[in-house]
């Protein structure tokens, strides 16, 4: 008599594991992706009758509003996952090491973690402000002969800086992981080969954090792609996030606030699958 | 919301919510006993939360009822009022909501009628030409229009009208400002200002592509002057930069400037006035779910609300307009010959397609 187990108690025990982390995906994140993309389609209507229609979606994709949110979205969340990578690289490898004052340096560095993005938004305002500190230097200073207009920039400078300065050490965290399972046994060999910095960081150290490279492009892609705080408060008027016309078309209609918010997760999806694809084609090409 | 007024309609004939029939035939002095017992009250109300709770303390002190004020939007409210329909028993007693909102809704569907109520001819059942139909008061006046500095401004130069508001910007460059979005104070003084250069009907609602394209030239008059005034991102952004001196004059609402002065967050030697050319008035008003746990409490606390001496104190503390005809409206930033200027919003739906054409052709412009 065999004793081994029946060949489908193993997937079982698989899915088992998995419940508890595929279960709330699945049906909680699930649920509501569900009822985003069914009311975008005029069904999970709360204020009448159901009726299956792409008028929605017609309507939206109509709207000049609508298209300058999906590119503006798209810009500020690409800007800010680049910037932000760029800027925490050089530290995670100066950090890669500890030496005197290192971990407060880190301390610093992460101190924008603690800081909730509306209180942030708000101070920043307030430093930019018409009479703010950076208008009282500058005309204390002679640069400027009178406070100009700082807050709600058209051009987003004023976004994309407080999404960098948000972000940055989400990078810096996942990438410095990374960078510092390096060992100095390879970057020395580099260095005994002739390579110099750059050659180092292109050889050596982007080709092994590669995959922490992609998960701090992705996180902070995604979180600015679906920014709300940081715009609604010193974002352009201009322009509106994907997650402001949200909120401002849920107003209106609650079918068209699930057209934006359908259009967000999509993105999301897709940012995230073009930056893993770049990646893995950067790494078969031997680009890096 | 054709299909909400069917809904709730069907649901009110049906009888789920039974619990309005409790006051039906009961006198005033029964209701108000009912209403001790009871011993609490939700009130659903979406502004200035955290003064209005010390505002109802005389309330609770009066009648022995404990008031408490629910968190959230004016959308969240709503989306629960209208989640809680299929609930034999909900969980809001008193609804606030803008008037303005009424227009369309058979709110026999969703409020109990409030002829429960002991008789006072000032209540205000009709705010700027919308009905509250019986099943809801209102409880709060407001009035847009515009705040400046009067440091800057003389009183006797406050533009009136479109052509003057576009010779202020020309003369003051960057130094007037309004919003689109977050308040409604910016829209109330751009489509008045619409409405001034003619050619929209403000009484008629109709969609219609043609009434929007004849609205054109009032685009072409905010693009042309766009370089000259400001866009704000909120009411609250507004006030806050015209107390601090960035600007000098912006929309804003009355009770809203009247609220933050008398806190102490924003000067109090700005000024507010209601332009001759006209800027909307209007108020919220409350209604009692036909499913509220504690119908009673709620009727009394309504009749609070509505009554004549919680008016004043509201005009005295808030700067609202009162919402009862016996009311002393002396506390008010508005003269009486100013309120004359209060116009009703323009109608929707056609209201709400000139505010997406503004959006589309104005503020993308710029």
């Amino acid at each position: 008599m065999s004793t081994r187990a029946h060949p489908v108690w193993p997937k079982l025990r698989l899915l088992a594991l998995l419940a508890s982390g595929l279960g709330v995906i699945l049906v909680l994140i699930g649920a509501v992706a569900w009822i985003a993309l069914a009311q975008s389609f005029g069904l999970h209507n709360p204020m009448g009758e159901d009726r299956l229609t792409l008028d929605h979606w017609e309507k939206m994709l109509d709207r000049r509003l609508y298209l300058r949110a999906v590119g503006y979205s798209l810009w500020l969340g690409f800007a800010a996952a680049l910037i932000s990578v760029a800027l925490a690289y050089p530290l995670a490898i100066w950090l890669r090491r500890p030496f005197r004052g290192s971990a407060l340096v880190s301390a610093v560095l992460q101190a924008p973690l603690l800081v909730h993005g509306l209180v942030a938004a708000f101070l920043f305002v307030n430093i930019i402000a018409y009479h703010g500190l950076v208008n009282q230097l500058m005309v204390a200073l002679g640069v400027w002969a009178e406070p100009r207009q700082l807050q709600n920039d058209r051009n987003a400078w004023g976004v994309l800086i407080l999404q960098v300065w948000k972000n940055l050490p989400f990078a810096l965290l996942v990438l410095s992981g990374s960078v510092r399972a390096i060992g100095d046994d390879i970057l020395d060999a580099a260095r005994d080969l002739g390579a110099g910095a750059f050659a180092r960081f292109r050889r050596v150290i982007l080709p092994l954090s590669l995959s922490a490279l992609q998960a701090a492009l992705t996180i902070v892609f995604i979180g600015a792609l679906a920014d709300y705080s940081f715009q609604v408060i010193a974002g352009p008027t201009n322009a509106q996030s994907l997650a402001q016309l949200m909120v401002f078309s849920r107003a209106r209609s609650w079918h068209e606030a699930a057209v934006v918010g359908v259009t967000l997760m999509v993105l999301s999806l897709l940012g995230a699958a073009l930056i893993a694809v770049l990646s893995r084609a950067l790494r078969l090409r031997g680009v890096l | 919301m054709k299909k909400l007024m069917i809904s709730a309609t069907a649901l009110a004939l049906l009888g789920l919510p039974a619990l309005a029939n409790d006051l039906a035939g009961k006198s005033w002095d029964e209701i108000v006993a009912q209403a001790r017992t009871e011993g609490e009250v939700t009130w659903y109300v979406w502004h200035l939360q955290d003064a209005l709770r010390e505002a109802v303390k005389p309330f609770e002190a009066e009648y022995g009822i404990k008031v408490t004020i629910a968190e959230g939007t004016i959308g969240g409210h709503f989306d629960k009022v209208l989640a809680d329909r299929m609930r034999k028993t909900g969980d809001v007693d008193v609804h606030a909501l803008g008037f303005d909102r009424y227009e369309g809704m058979d709110l026999a569907g969703l409020y109990i009628p409030l002829h429960i109520l002991p008789p006072d001819s000032g209540r205000a059942y009709e705010v700027t030409g919308v009905s509250g139909q019986g099943h809801a008061v209102a409880y709060w006046g407001n009035q847009s229009g515009i705040a400046y500095d009067p440091a800057k401004v003389d009183e006797t130069d406050l533009p009136q009208n479109a052509a003057e508001f576009a010779e202020f910007w020309a003369a003051n460059p960057g130094k007037f400002g309004f919003n689109y979005e977050n308040g409604g104070a910016g829209p109330s003084f751009y489509t008045n200002v619409i409405v001034n250069l003619g050619g929209w009907d403000r009484a008629d609602g109709t969609e219609d592509v043609n009434r929007l394209m004849a609205l054109e030239p009032a685009m072409a008059f905010f693009r042309d002057n766009g370089p000259n005034y400001v866009i704000t991102a909120s009411n609250a952004d507004s006030i806050t930069r015209l107390s601090d001196g960035e600007l000098v004059m912006v929309s804003a609402w009355e009770d809203h400037l009247a609220g933050l002065q008398q806190r102490g967050e924003v000067r109090k030697d700005l000024k507010f006035y209601v332009p001759e050319m006209g800027m909307n008035g209007g108020g919220n008003g409350v209604g009692i779910p036909l499913n509220a746990p504690h119908p009673a409490a709620a009727a009394v606390f309504v009749n609070w609300l509505a009554s004549a001496e919680t008016q004043s104190m509201f005009n005295a503390t808030f700067g609202t307009v009162p919402m009862n005809a016996a009311a002393d409206s002396s506390k008010a930033l508005v003269s009486p010959e100013d309120r004359a200027n209060q116009v009703a919003a323009p109608a929707r739906p056609f209201r709400d397609s000139v505010e997406a054409y503004f959006i589309e052709n104005v503020i993308l412009e710029r």
